[in-house]
């Protein structure tokens, strides 16, 4: 039996950053908003103090905060012509659980997007002809640009302490920063962290062969800070457990200790946790929708939640599930290119090699998530020649270690043996004597990467899973041998007594090792209805009354992390609704 | 001699005065300093402990004595009693004084940044 309940203004579905900005955000006009969370309740105090929480079995090995794959996940394949099969173990990504999602266990990474993404299309076709961009290659503008953008990426950063150098202020050229990137109003909230002996020596070398080295701009708090909503940072203590866990200190940004208490502070707020949202209903004419359908995980209790404004604000995977399984909008059909829901699924990839050197001690586990010195050379460069390498999009390149986990940090050089006593010594001697450089290219969608629903498995509600066509494409290869060439020039100039080089050979994506938390796209943002399932506000084309917040409206994917995007776009879209639509409901 | 007392009166007053400022002026920096202990402690009777234990009421108080915190085993046997001089010595590196304590903070190196905050500290309570 279902039982209905009374109607909210505002519903969010998942409680994590964006959800956690537009309850924010949302809570001040007053209204009665409620977020539901399918996961757990989680703040620093109860959850993240030492020793407990520096713990790689239980975080990283055993997935702790993770979504539980045995409850929903995922099916996967390379081609249709595979049959896809559940993921039951998380491996190349890891979407987070419980409120705070994928914010508490992230590194912190946050970049500003800019034109080039949003304008990717015009900006390729105008440089290289229509020709250079692959038939199969969906890439389309956006129908937003990085000028209204800049203020809400401003605000974000801030709210989020991040640590950073800027390369461009209002149009002037800073040094330290990164000179490609677009103009800034104003500098980071933070210094940048502190440089490690890796990230160092990454820098001069980088520098000497005429790159432009900068500090990873990142939601570490590199000194005690206070954001402008009052949130307080402690100092990050460089424990190198940044990624996959939750900081003990409160320096990592996170949504837990910065908008979520906030909007939890407000009577017209109310968070329901263990609340799993199954379908979001539509209304007979299909162009309004009227609430959801969740169930309490722990009683088994099914609810029809009414509300006049649906926000979407689970991991991007499952605002796209949502979508398939509640029928909004047509799901997309790779064979005759039709349809919008489930298309243009995109990732990251990368290459890298390590470097060994003899006497040197790196001491990797003074880390956090980012120290490291990265070059934008061959991505946010616009005049870096893409015709000869012929790719489109590009990478950037980093070093510095992030952290150095007890169990699973051994590097070795190449020939060491795979176990016993000789990995064991080789292990223990290299431990502080390695680093690597690595790349990070997005991956450009392909009419053959979507997202549908799977027809043979289903998760713990009887509904079928999602199923993900996925592979690296030529384009993707191409940006790996370049890259690939860049790496090893560099290794060789750092003089290492031992190094594996960086392999550009052409390789399928698989569901293991761990990767990145950045998928993209299935809900994706355009210009048209014909294009697209979101506008510019992240508001469905279909449904004016719902809107589909986080990286599923990305089009494709860049050689930056996507979370400062993601954030920036959460605030822009709060202040659209709060200004444009609360006012004069309708499409945006 | 009148006139002599007039310019006594005036050093001492002057006096009085750089006193005060620099009272003043080393509070304001303690309650800077006191922002890298923000983020997890309170001063404020009103609020309880959170990451951190609340330190309202801390001087004179046993070490791990608060009711609503759980403290490290190595906090409660230290056998400290809080005071300007205790904490001094705690915040210059907190895992010296206290092996294995909880707090994930790397200390506070000068003796001034030190003095400062455990001024600021002790003149919030009163």
């Amino acid at each position: 039996m279902v039982t209905k309940l009374k109607e909210v203004d505002i519903l969010i579905v998942g409680l994590g950053w964006t959800g956690g900005i537009l309850a924010k955000e949302l809570g001040e006009t007053g209204l009665k908003v409620l977020a539901l969370e399918r996961g757990d309740m989680r703040t620093t105090a109860s959850d993240f103090s030492l020793p407990n929480i520096r713990d790689e079995l239980r975080y990283v090995h055993r997935q702790e905060m993770m979504q539980d794959a045995t409850k929903d996940t995922i099916t996967a394949r390379n081609s249709q012509a595979q049959e896809a099969l559940p993921i039951r173990r998380l491996g190349s990504f890891l979407p987070g659980e419980g409120v705070g999602g994928s914010g508490m266990h992230w590194s912190g990474g946050t970049w500003r997007w800019t034109d080039m993404e949003f304008k990717i299309r015009s900006n390729y076709e105008e440089r290289y002809g229509k020709n250079f961009i692959p038939t199969d290659m969906t890439i389309q503008d956006w129908g937003i640009t990085y000028a209204e953008l800049e203020p809400y990426y401003d605000k974000f950063e801030k709210v989020a302490a991040v640590s950073g150098k800027a390369g461009n202020i209002q149009g002037q050229k800073k040094t330290g920063g990164n000179p490609f990137e677009a103009p800034r109003s104003g500098e980071y909230p933070l210094p940048p962290l502190k440089h490690i002996l890796s990230s160092k020596l990454f820098g001069e070398t980088s520098q000497k062969m005429g790159y432009n080295p900068f500090p990873r701009p990142s939601a570490n708090a590199s000194q005690a800070y206070t954001n402008p909503d009052g949130s307080k940072f402690g100092a990050c203590q460089y424990c190198g457990y940044c990624q996959r866990f939750g900081c003990e200190a409160n320096a990592k940004g996170s949504p837990h200790m910065t908008v979520i208490p906030i909007a939890m502070k407000k009577p017209n707020f109310e968070l329901r946790t263990h609340a799993w949202v199954t379908k979001i209903i539509k209304d007979s004419s299909g162009k309004k929708v009227t609430g959801v359908l969740y169930t309490n995980v722990t009683t088994g209790e099914e609810y029809e939640q009414p509300a006049a404004l649906v926000l979407m604000c689970a991991y991007a995977f499952n605002n796209v599930h949502l979508m398939l399984l509640s029928g909004i909008g047509e799901p997309y059909d790779p064979a005759t290119g039709k349809g919008i829901i489930g298309k243009n699924y995109a990732y990251d990839t990368g290459v890298g090699g390590n470097l060994f050197f003899e006497g040197k001690n790196f001491n990797p586990f003074i880390s956090a998530g980012g120290t490291n010195t990265v070059i934008d050379d061959f991505y946010g460069n616009w005049e870096f020649d893409r015709s000869k390498p012929n790719f489109v999009g590009g990478y950037i390149v980093s070093s510095g270690h992030n952290t150095a986990l007890p169990i699973g940090y051994r590097p070795v050089p190449p020939g060491t043996p795979s176990w016993g006593k000789d990995w064991k010594a080789a292990t223990a001697k290299y431990y502080q004597q390695a680093m690597s450089i690595t790349t990070r290219s997005g991956v450009l969608p392909n009419r053959y990467n979507y997202l549908d629903l799977d027809t043979s498995y289903k998760n713990a509600f009887g509904q079928p899973l999602m199923r993900l066509t996925f592979d690296f494409k030529d384009n993707e290869h191409r940006m790996g041998m370049h890259g690939a060439d860049i790496v090893n020039q560099m290794i060789s100039a750092m003089n290492p007594n031992k190094s594996s080089k960086a392999s550009g050979a052409k390789r399928n994506w698989g569901f293991t090792p761990y990767q990145s938390t950045h998928n993209t796209g299935g809900t994706i943002m355009g210009t048209t209805p014909g294009n697209s399932a979101v506008n510019k506000y992240q508001q469905s084309w279909d449904c004016h009354n719902l809107f589909l917040v986080g990286a599923n409206v990305f089009p494709h994917n860049s050689a930056y992390q996507p979370t400062g995007l993601v954030g920036a776009m959460a605030y822009w879209t709060a202040d659209a609704i709060k200004n444009k639509y609360l006012k004069n409901p309708g499409l945006l | 001699m009148k006139r002599i007392h007039q310019i006594a009166t005036s050093i001492v007053f002057i006096n009085l005065v750089v006193i005060v400022q620099a009272k003043a002026q080393d509070l304001v920096r303690g309650e800077k300093i006191f922002e890298a202990c923000a983020s997890c402690h309170s001063l404020i009777k009103e609020e309880q402990s959170t990451v951190g234990p609340s330190l309202f009421g801390i001087f004179g108080r046993k070490a791990g004595a608060q009711d609503d915190y759980r403290y490290s085993p190595a906090m409660k046997k230290s056998g400290i009693t809080w005071n300007k001089q205790t904490l001094n010595n705690f915040l210059t590196d907190p895992q010296k004084l206290i092996p294995a304590n909880r707090m994930p903070f790397d200390g506070i190196p000068n003796l001034k940044d030190r003095n400062d905050l455990t001024a600021f500290m002790q003149v919030k309570f009163k």
